[in-house]
């Protein structure tokens, strides 16, 4: 057993994921506290190649799961070889689809305990401790492994919890897990399809101008693109406006799309049903503009504006551009 | 060929929720449904029994007795039968005692696809496909938009960062499927009556084979302080103001949080 801190570093191109940084910068964190080192588990394209930069992040050491285009989950059983040969005392994981289906190979397959999605996590007194929103944010409970548990703790991290270090000049040293042959790596890409237009990782994004119901059309989502342009932000959407075929699944915020955690949410003619809610609710600040006086979501937005958001949305856009000179 | 769609019984997503003095979520006082996202799963196994893909759908759950009455509604909504793993051992099962719990009865089902929601209106994990499909020892495929069967193997529709992928994996598999699958179908009235003659069979722990010493008390995790979020300030409100009029105030209110 160590008190070293690993986390799932996602790769695409060669280059570290946002959240392999923000998970970087928090298991430096842990890593203080527990006096151990920061170890990378890097998976997806190019893993290989851009193992060595997260050195720079505060990274003493990357392993290499796999570093082709294979589905996330054919690196979980590398994973698991490397996590029980230095049994680590929590493993960090994204809260995205990927970085969950490692999460559950390394639950399942070395039956450890498992945490989150978690809002925050600590170590103390050398026992990994984390933070939750549950029951549709309704309760926030405190969570340790029980007594005696086995190590390390899976903790599954929402984006945004931790914010990426600036860049220093370490190198990481890097090495190449064992390959190992359960059959989660018989699961194969059969055909990929991606899409006509660039689509933005909403993840990443500290200002988000969202859409819904409200914004009736495709074209609709013209004047939020410029909005968030004039913001430098991007635009998100709720499940109906996605489900419409408005904008791209990508761009859906809510329990069944991306969970975001941006300094500023924008919602548009979103109500602001629970299920939107729980994908945006720890925003640092949120401003809705509805017609409805009584949308739902003018009871837990930060400032609440009822009126015509076509009519008001491109003269804020204006305002902007205007004070920013 | 088989399918058997796991289900798990939540509290009602609007329902009022508490804890219980011992830091267990207090299950018997809101009232219970089965876990939205699930009835996707139930939709898309019905799909493919309605299209002749696969001949048999059955449910399985594991929860208090009173999660029998969520398999008796999907059971209303189609398929053949139904199982209950219920035991006094799993109160305040984790989500690694439950994929334990749920692998060792699928173990005994055997079906060609366990198939799953994408997570739980509750707890929001989603970890419990991938578990499952690690003690079982088969592929996973998560988070489809769609699931297809064909030729000894089964594919899912996912989102890719850009676009779409299709996943394939040899069957037999563990997969999960998201609200994309399409809407969920209502129960007719017929399909009520009917689910009341279908088998619902009832396990203990020891009928999948498990003790309570191989759950370790059912979890691995406990959970130490449970409170209602911060407060935060109220809502300020703009209304009955001109277009102009609310454009400034927002720039304003953005202006002095340093947000412009």
């Amino acid at each position: 057993m160590s008190n070293d801190i690993f986390f799932l570093a996602e790769f695409a191109d060669g280059a570290p994921q946002r959240s392999a940084l923000e998970l970087a910068a928090g298991a430096t964190e842990l890593a203080a506290a527990s006096g151990g080192n920061v170890v990378a588990l890097a998976y997806g394209p190019g893993a290989g190649d851009g193992a060595a930069g997260l050195g720079a992040h505060g990274v003493a050491r990357a392993i290499v799961l796999r570093d082709d285009a294979a589905p996330a989950i054919t690196a979980g059983p590398a994973a698991v070889e490397a996590v029980r040969a230095a049994s680590p005392l929590a493993v960090l994981a994204p809260a995205t689809p990927n970085g969950r289906d490692l999460a559950a190979a390394l639950v399942g397959l070395a039956d450890l305990p498992a945490f989150g999605p978690v809002r925050a996590v600590r170590v103390v007194d050398g026992i990994v401790e984390t933070e939750q929103a549950t029951l549709q944010g309704s309760v926030v409970t405190t969570s340790r492994p029980v007594d005696g548990a086995p190590q390390p703790s899976v903790v599954l991290v929402l984006a945004n919890t931790f914010t990426p270090t600036e860049a220093g000049s370490g190198t990481a040293e890097v090495s190449r897990a064992e390959a190992s042959d359960h059959p989660f790596t018989l699961a194969t890409i059969v055909e990929s399809h991606p899409a006509d237009a660039a689509v933005v990782n909403l993840e990443e994004a500290t200002v988000i101008v969202a859409g819904g119901r409200g914004i009736g059309s495709a074209e609709g989502f013209g004047q939020l693109d410029e909005l968030a342009a004039a913001l430098g932000g991007a635009v998100g959407a709720s499940r109906a406006a996605a489900d419409a075929g408005w904008v791209p699944y990508q761009l859906q915020i809510g329990q069944t799309g991306k969970v975001v955690k941006p300094a500023l949410y924008i919602g548009l003619g979103i109500s602001g049903a629970i299920q939107h809610r729980v994908g945006m609710q720890t925003a640092e600040h949120v401003i809705a503009v509805n017609k409805d006086p009584d949308a739902p979501i003018g009871e837990f937005a930060d400032l609440f504006v009822v009126g015509d958001l076509f009519q008001i949305v491109p003269k804020l856009t204006a305002e902007i551009r205007r004070r920013k000179g | 060929m088989k399918i058997v769609v796991c289900i798990k019984q939540v509290p009602a997503t609007t329902a009022e929720k508490r804890y219980t003095d011992d830091l267990r979520l207090d299950r018997a006082s809101a009232e219970a449904i089965i876990n939205p996202l699930d009835e996707y799963a139930i939709e898309q196994a019905l799909r493919l029994l309605d299209a002749g893909t696969v001949d048999e759908v059955g449910y399985l759950s594991m929860g208090p007795e009173q999660a029998g009455e969520a398999l008796r509604r999907a059971l209303a909504m189609g398929g053949e039968s139904a199982t209950l793993v219920t035991d006094p051992a799993l109160a305040g099962a984790d989500e690694w005692a439950t994929a334990a719990v749920l692998a060792a009865a699928l173990d005994k089902l055997a079906p060609d696809v366990a198939l799953m929601g994408m997570a739980s209106d509750d707890a929001r994990g989603s970890l419990v496909p991938g578990a499952v499909a690690a003690r079982r020892n088969l592929p996973l495929l998560s988070y489809g938009a769609e699931l297809a069967l064909a030729d000894g193997q089964a594919r899912i529709r996912r989102l890719s960062p850009t676009g779409f992928d299709w996943i394939a994996a040899p069957l037999p598999v563990v997969a999960s499927v998201t609200d994309q699958v399409g809407e969920p179908r209502y129960a007719s009235l017929k399909g009520i009556m009917a689910a009341k003659r279908k088998p619902l069979d009832t396990w203990s722990l020891a009928d999948v084979g498990l003790s309570a010493e191989d759950l370790r008390s059912g979890a691995l995790t406990r959970v130490t302080d449970a409170r209602p979020p911060e407060a935060k300030p109220p809502t300020e409100r703009i209304e009955n103001v001109s277009a102009d009029e609310a454009a400034a105030k927002i720039a304003d209110w953005l202006a002095a949080r340093k947000l412009v």
